[in-house]
């Protein structure tokens, strides 16, 4: 594992208006993730784990707060830039796999590639380097709306690597996978983090409880980091 | 009331121009709120706040900015069709000359097109950064540009408020002084040599542009634009209207004449504008401007080889120059 800080995320919080009520969703979260690192944000929905993916992932803007990813601030990227951001460095994949249904897997995979202005060649190669690397190659020419959900979110991880990122962030993986399918899908984490993919999850999950690749699980509560508790930690208690 | 501001086109003209400048007077009171406040090395919700609150600025002035130009257009094409009520007044010209305002109003409109083009040439580069590095820069010049729109929307009611349809006005036919006899021509020039100037000043304009020399090309630029209203006005507009006594820079944008005269113009203005504003960059801000200068040139050829065009055309059909 490399010891270099991906992610450095310094006093960040969040709030929604509306109205007069005022919903503060995270508040002061300190946190730094190493390069080639898997960590577990743990906690029940409305703890904050999307909206703290989101902001990680610069489809979300702080209320105040910085965002470091290799040492540069994305949080104030202009529109430009932080599509290219997540264009170059970022891969995500959904709790519902956000596919366009009637696309085939492999149309499915090449979309975060258009913009790089790729050969047809070059973006077919990557396409089924990536479908290979997700398991699901033998479902290139199916529209995604015929595919199963175990199916689905491995496209949807096919689309994730497709433009090499060097962090994946992982919203609620599981939570529509049945439990083999679930297992499928974190045998592919684990390779990915193998590959040295910095890897951020928010479930709820208890399968991601103690998973060998995990560095840290952090548990949310309320828009807060309760503690990071190390998983070998975690694995002994 | 005033016969003038109950004609369809001056409503609307005078309706939009007020809507804008109500949406600019919003985005003014704003953009003081944020200069007062901006810090944009600070993560504080304070600053985030003035961030989204500058984008929002920006996007309202980039509306604004280009109905704008659309109103310019618009602005001639109203006073032209009030031609029918102005006695006397045949086209644009004659309107325009009703009262001390019009020349005024419009000289203004042709200064304010500059600054909203360096405006949004200023925000492309700055949107195009990471930190927004100009954003100080375009938010006075913002400020410079709304209290001179606010002059010329005081004027432009003036304008229209003071158009007499009972008082005759001189209309292109003698406006420009050729009934008189006396040169109309700048410099006591003839009409070869405006032409040769023309040309001249093109060619220099254009190696100019190619070889990066910056103050040559907003010399030549500037003296190009001088010199290409006086030959539109008395050289190559009677071409445009195939009378040679026929001097006027507004009825060729008239249906008769297939409005063309909005090609002409806002080819020579816009390719100027932005040339000049593409050289300020280059000089001031050090940035290469390759894109904007190439539109310039684009735009000032199509309209050297347009008026060219129709002296060429008409000597093709009729064997003989005007």
């Amino acid at each position: 594992m490399i010891d270099d800080v991906m992610i450095i995320i310094e006093n960040l919080n969040k709030h929604f208006r509306s109205g007069d009520a005022l919903s503060k969703v995270l508040k002061d979260i300190n946190l730094e993730i190493r390069a080639g690192e898997c960590i577990v944000l743990k906690g029940v929905s409305g703890s904050g784990k999307t909206t703290l993916l989101s902001i990680m992932a610069g489809l979300d803007r702080p209320s105040s707060g910085k965002v470091l990813v290799e040492g540069e601030s994305i949080s104030k990227l202009p529109d430009l830039h932080i599509s290219h951001f997540r264009a170059q460095k970022i891969g995500m994949i959904f709790q519902h796999f956000n596919l366009f249904d009637h696309l085939t897997a492999a149309e499915n995979v090449m979309i975060p590639l258009i913009p790089a202005g790729l050969s047809m060649d070059e973006v077919n190669q990557k396409v089924q380097k990536s479908l290979k690397l997700a398991n699901i190659s033998h479902k290139t020419q199916s529209t995604a709306g015929r595919l199963s959900g175990g199916e689905k979110q491995r496209v949807a991880i096919a689309r994730a690597l497709v433009s090499d990122p060097a962090i994946i962030l992982c919203d609620e993986p599981t939570a529509n996978l049945d439990r083999d399918n679930s297992l499928k899908f974190i045998d592919i984490l684990g390779q990915l983090h193998d590959m040295g993919k910095t890897i951020v999850v928010a479930t709820h999950d208890p399968l991601f409880d103690s998973l060998p690749f995990v560095s840290r699980i952090i548990p949310m509560e309320d828009g807060s980091l309760v503690s990071t508790v190390p998983n070998d930690t975690l694995a002994e208690s | 009331m005033n016969e003038i501001l109950l004609n369809n086109q001056v409503i609307v003209y005078l309706l939009s121009e007020s809507i804008l400048f109500g949406l600019l007077f919003i985005a003014f009171v704003i953009t003081v709120g944020i200069l007062v406040g901006w810090d944009f090395g600070s993560y504080s919700e304070q600053q985030f706040r003035l961030e989204r609150r500058a984008y929002l600025v920006m996007t309202i002035l980039l509306f604004v900015f280009t109905v704008k130009f659309l109103l310019l257009a618009y602005f001639v094409f109203a006073i032209d069709s009030l031609s029918l009520l102005v006695p006397g007044a045949m086209c644009a010209a004659g309107v325009i000359s009703a009262n001390d305002y019009g020349m005024l109003l419009l000289f203004l409109k042709l200064v304010i097109l500059f600054f909203l083009l360096l405006w949004m040439a200023l925000n492309r580069y700055d949107l195009n950064a990471k930190n927004y590095p100009l954003f100080r820069i375009k938010s006075w010049l913002f400020i410079a540009i709304f209290l001179v729109i606010a002059i010329e929307t005081g004027i432009d009611f003036a304008y229209f408020g003071h158009i007499d349809t009972l008082e005759p006005v001189n209309c292109c036919s003698t406006l420009y002084g050729q009934l008189e006899g006396a040169n109309p021509l700048p410099f006591g020039l003839n009409t070869m040599t405006l032409l040769i100037l023309f040309y001249l000043l093109y060619v220099v304009v254009m190696g100019a542009a190619l070889s990066s020399q910056r103050i040559l090309f907003v010399a030549a630029a500037l003296l190009f634009v001088f010199i290409a209203y006086y030959s539109v006005v008395y050289f190559f507009g009677t071409y445009i209207y195939e009378l040679p006594t026929h001097n006027c820079p507004f009825c060729m944008l008239q249906k008769e004449y297939y409005y063309v005269g909005y090609l002409v113009w806002g080819t020579l203005f816009t390719g100027t504008y932005l040339g000049l504003i593409s050289s300020v960059m280059e000089m001031g801000l050090k940035v290469e401007q390759g894109r904007e200068r190439s539109v310039a040139l684009i735009l000032l050829s199509i309209f050297v080889l347009l008026c060219t065009a129709y002296v060429a055309v008409y000597y093709l059909r009729n064997g003989v120059f005007l």
